[in-house]
């Protein structure tokens, strides 16, 4: 007799053999794998050229006999800032076209009542497709993680430190997070529909407001966003003075947060971007720093992932083990 | 003493306010090959999905060698194969893949090696290498049948397993099901709404009329009740009439 795990690792290898065969899921893939190597090559080209001029603007100082260089204002890590968008956009939807292949495959190849007639469990079947998924993701974002790295060092001629490498395996967590949220609610959606595509349209519609619509719409309410370079700057209001303004609009801002906060992908980006120094307010910090800083955005991506996985284990048990409709 | 392989007490089962199974009471010993009769919609499809577990019965019990399939579904779920109507299959896998796979779920310790015997015994061999996606309804129903056997079970359902298949790959399919029970001791269940294949390979019918189990007994009790009937399709015709 097969263990639980041998069932659930089975499982998941079958999930990951058959995400690797579809052709539509490999088309994505290599969709975000290009346009993430040419946005981070075209920044490493600019950060090369950058990188020569202060080294020249070095050499000419320490030659001239100037006593104090200034520091150099390149960050490395914020040449990742392409990729962390094309995680948050072509990531998520490859992440919602896995799930939905999840419960279509087995649905059109009417296998569920096989799997079902055999001892596994519905709850190990939600197991070993979720492992399956997150092996894709993380092999996914741990191979752009490292194409990324080798990118900086190889065209940006800049190789990153111990901590910035940390720094970004910390964002590859959060993009690894970021798309099984995603992957939870594209299989939730597409097992909880009579018609598979539907559920895949329903889960592209979620995506494109919780990715897109939610945080412009916070962005474009937001004051500070209404002229270039900021309203407070232009008139310039220092930050005390801007936060003594803004308790005038408690209510509004409240709304504004609110439909900030309501956005996966704008936790995400937020966490991410000051991981990798896109936000030039995070230079500097530490990681305590960061993640005292942070925090917020991380309870909530977690908060996300949880209620999105528990939901698509519980919808996973109760999907009928028999097509629908099917009853003679 | 052995449990009977297959055993069904009261067993009924509505879809909402509509009946499906009224009551059955079914036993079949351990070695039979039993066919379940009935036209569309008696409710054959019904009674496997509920012995294989996919179904749980509005009433009654039911049991597989032994284990009820509400309490001991994992118990039933060793000791059965079963083969779909229409089975599909993995079409992104080869042959052998779907084998080795369902071969792992069930436990089998060397599930290449199973996979291989398998398509063997089926002289299936050349079909093992070969994507799911490129069969026949012939070749899939082939592949369906040693997905089912793959783990040696005591009990083996089969679900329409003649639809869509052509007079020869109908005997072939005859000729499998007898070497199954023969050859490896497997009791064999399975519904048709076709009559004439069964005359020569099943050992025990019985027919569904409307969810009503109206008639149950051996091939040989059953030709000698009916001396006078020229065909199976007679005799059955004969009991929806006039269920005994």
């Amino acid at each position: 007799m097969s263990s639980p795990r041998s069932r659930v690792t089975t499982l998941a290898r079958h999930e990951y053999r058959a995400a690797v065969r579809s052709r539509a899921l490999v088309s994505l893939i290599a969709i975000l794998a290009i346009v993430t190597f040419v946005s981070i090559y075209i920044a490493a080209i600019a950060y090369r050229s950058a990188l020569a001029d202060y080294e020249v603007y070095v050499a000419a100082a320490q030659a001239g006999g100037v006593q104090i260089i200034a520091p150099s204002p390149l960050r490395l890590l914020s040449l990742l800032r392409g990729a962390i968008e094309y995680i948050e956009i072509v990531g998520a939807i490859i992440a919602i076209t896995l799930g939905y292949l999840t419960v279509s495959r087995e649905r059109a190849n009417r296998t569920l009542p096989l799997l079902r007639s055999r001892p596994v469990t519905s709850g190990e079947l939600a197991t070993g497709s979720a492992l399956g998924a997150l092996g894709i993701i993380s092999t996914l974002v741990l191979v752009t993680g490292i194409v990324a790295l080798l990118c900086l060092g190889l065209i940006g001629n800049s190789w990153a430190t111990p901590y910035e490498v940390f720094k970004v395996g910390l964002v590859g967590i959060a993009s690894v997070l970021y798309m099984f949220v995603f992957y939870s609610l594209g299989a939730l959606i597409t097992a909880r529909t009579r018609v598979a595509a539907n559920g895949l349209l329903i889960a592209l519609g979620i995506w494109l407001l919780v990715a897109l619509i939610l945080p412009q719409i916070g962005d474009t309410l937001d004051a500070d966003n209404q002229i270039p370079g900021g309203l407070f700057s232009a008139l310039a209001v220092d930050k005390a003075q801007e936060t003594e303004i803004l308790t005038h609009f408690g209510t509004y801002e409240f709304v504004r947060t609110g439909i900030e906060e309501l956005s996966f992908a704008k936790h995400y980006e937020r966490f991410a971007f000051a991981m990798s120094d896109v936000q030039d307010k995070y230079q500097g910090f530490t990681l305590a720093q960061l993640a005292r800083e942070k925090w917020h955005d991380i309870v909530w991506m977690f908060v996300y992932a949880v209620a999105l996985g528990y939901g698509l284990w519980r919808g996973f048990r109760r999907q009928p083990a028999l097509p629908q409709g099917e009853k003679s | 003493m052995e449990e009977p392989a297959v055993e069904m007490q009261g067993v009924s089962h509505r879809y909402g306010s509509a009946p499906v199974l009224r009551e059955i009471d079914l036993t079949i010993e351990h070695g039979e090959i039993f066919r379940f009769l009935g036209h569309n919609g008696a409710g054959k499809t019904t009674a496997i999905n509920i012995l294989t577990t996919l179904l749980v019965p509005s009433a009654g019990n039911a049991r597989v060698c032994g284990h009820d399939v509400i309490a001991d579904r994992s118990k039933v779920t060793e000791r059965i194969g079963y083969l779909p109507s229409d089975v599909r299959l993995y079409d992104h896998m080869t042959a052998s893949e779907n084998l080795e796979f369902f071969a792992k779920l069930s436990g089998v310790s060397d599930p290449r090696r199973a996979a291989a015997e398998t398509l063997d015994y089926l002289d299936s061999s050349e079909l093992g290498p070969r994507r799911m996606s490129t069969f026949s309804t012939g070749m899939r129903q082939r592949i369906g049948i040693a997905q089912a056997i793959v783990h040696q079970p005591s009990v083996l359902f089969l679900d329409e397993p003649t639809s869509g298949l052509d007079p020869s790959g109908v005997r072939q399919l005859r000729e499998t099901i007898f070497r199954l029970n023969r050859e490896l001791g497997m009791t064999v269940f399975m519904n048709t709404h076709l009559l004439s294949e069964v005359a020569r390979v099943c050992t025990t019918i019985g027919v569904l009329n409307h969810g009503e189990l109206i008639y149950k007994d051996s091939m040989a009790a059953t030709n000698e009740r009916f001396p006078n009937e020229a065909s199976l399709e007679d005799i059955y015709e004969r009991m929806e009439g006039h269920p005994s």
